[in-house]
């Protein structure tokens, strides 16, 4: 009898804590944070676990599914071939993210005939599972996409238009020239990671769920590239911050780069051995 | 279910947003079918709405309306959201079927799990689940849902000349297929509903 009351206690107790995170989520949290600790026994400057899986959807030309915690972000690029604008004839272009307008590719390489034909990237990038830190997930699922692109192999038929060559067709017909010789991969001149915190009062909360970002409401995001250059930095609205809590954040975030970008090297290296 | 990948969530039943749309004496079943931009072999940018997305949502709810216990649940909302990923022919029966697990798992009262398959006829021999290859070689496609322990038809889909002999054999195979499913998706459940009698520690 002894332990079934025992038992009874335990979930009398621990409805009795779910019930005061619904009523009082702030005192919840304070309490917590008191203790430096977090409701998912993190401590308070560390991210989530992140996982990368690469080449998800097979109909894409590159796709990457991210997930940090429990937050799922599946990003594709699909590749299509344009006619470049005349302000920029040996230029491509990618629709999707501002963020590569950072010069994270060189837009030169996505050009096939200048003047004529180049590739255009369709990058598109959906949120499966929303638990906080969307931005840092969704930067992160478009970085391996890309890394994961391979540029398809195309020659131009006679009527002036580009096509795709499949492996046998390049010895075959070898009056058409292949202008791309073999599926290349981009290079990166830098490559953007970021991390997102929460600020309350003096603590610096990285990488937050959602639950978190409901109850406190100063946000900001940092984003890096390798060298830890600062590519941009978000702060909209909440509690004013000071410029040595930014610092930290950005120091926190030079941290997690690196941790990101290990991970990401593991990833591109799984697949390459597939 | 092969290459064709689909993902479906459910919400509810909980309390009607639109007060006007409110039944009651049931619950009110809503489906929304979305593909992604990149599921499709060349990308085609589909507006919100398009008759193919609104037509398959239609199909989704009517046929999951039908084994819902909507009568147990009034007053209330129930949605259903399927978003194709990746589309190699039978989109509509992978969605129902990620629709039934998705149902199941989130615990709404159901008469019967459905299950769905789709079935062809091409070159005089029936064929089971086409991809995009074989659908696109124009012969008729059949969608089949059906209850299997109930053993009754709830969606049934034909398109193009089929003579009623060939109907049969692709019907049965489609029948077939909907079993095997079933089968499967059964012991996912089970599976399932195991890891959480685990985590709860029962």
């Amino acid at each position: 009898m002894g332990s079934t009351d025992g038992i009874q206690a335990d979930i009398a107790s621990e409805i009795e804590v779910d019930a005061f995170r619904r009523l009082f989520p702030l005192r919840f949290y304070e309490r917590h944070l008191s203790e430096s600790v977090r409701p998912d026994a993190r401590p308070l400057n560390k991210a989530r676990d992140t996982s990368v899986a690469l080449g998800a959807i097979s109909s894409a030309d590159g796709s990457a599914l991210v997930k940090i915690g429990h937050t799922t972000m599946l990003a594709a690029i699909k590749v299509e071939v344009m006619t470049p604008s005349l302000d920029s004839p040996d230029e491509g272009c990618i629709v999707g993210f501002d963020v590569f307008s950072s010069g994270m590719i060189n837009l030169k390489e996505l050009s096939l005939i200048s003047g004529k034909a180049a590739w255009m990237l369709y990058l598109d990038v959906y949120c499966l599972d929303a638990d906080g830190a969307l931005f840092d997930a969704a930067l992160l699922a478009a970085v391996a996409a890309l890394s994961h692109l391979r540029i398809p192999v195309v020659s131009v038929n006679d009527d002036g238009r580009v096509v795709a060559m499949s492996g046998e067709h390049v010895e075959g017909k070898s009056v058409r020239e292949p202008i791309n010789r073999e599926k290349r991969k981009l290079t990166f001149s830098c490559i953007p990671f970021s991390l997102t915190c929460i600020l309350h009062q003096k603590y610096i909360l990285a990488d937050p769920t959602a639950e978190e970002e409901l109850i406190m409401e100063t946000l900001v995001t940092v984003v890096l590239d390798l060298s830890g250059r600062l590519v941009s930095l978000y702060k909209l609205g909440g509690n004013l911050a000071y410029n040595s809590t930014v610092q930290d954040c950005v120091a926190l975030t030079r941290r997690r780069v690196k941790e990101l970008h290990q991970i990401l090297n593991e990833a591109v290296s799984d697949m390459e051995v597939d | 279910m092969g290459n064709t990948k689909v993902i479906a969530a459910v919400y509810g039943p909980r309390k009607v947003q639109n007060w006007g749309q409110q039944i009651n004496d049931q619950a009110l079943v809503r489906c929304e079918y979305r593909m992604a931009n990149f599921s499709t072999g060349d990308r085609v940018r589909r507006p919100k709405g398009d008759r193919r997305t609104t037509e398959i949502s239609l199909v989704i709810r009517q046929t999951m309306e039908a084994c819902i216990m909507t009568q147990q649940m009034p007053r209330t909302q129930i949605d259903i959201y399927v978003q194709v990923l990746q589309a190699d022919g039978g989109t509509r029966s992978a969605c129902i079927n990620a629709a039934t697990l998705a149902l199941a798992a989130a615990g709404i009262p159901m008469r019967d799990l459905v299950t769905s398959c789709s079935a062809g006829y091409l070159n005089g021999t029936p064929l089971l689940d086409l991809n995009y290859v074989e659908d696109s070689a124009g012969g008729p496609d059949v969608t089949l849902g059906i209850l299997p322990t109930l053993d009754r038809v709830t969606l049934l889909q034909a398109d193009s000349k089929l003579t009623m002999d060939a109907f049969e054999s692709v019907m049965h195979l489609a029948t077939e297929g909907c079993m095997a499913v079933a089968d499967y998706i059964r012991r996912l459940l089970r599976e399932h509903t195991k890891q959480l009698e685990l985590r709860r520690g029962v």
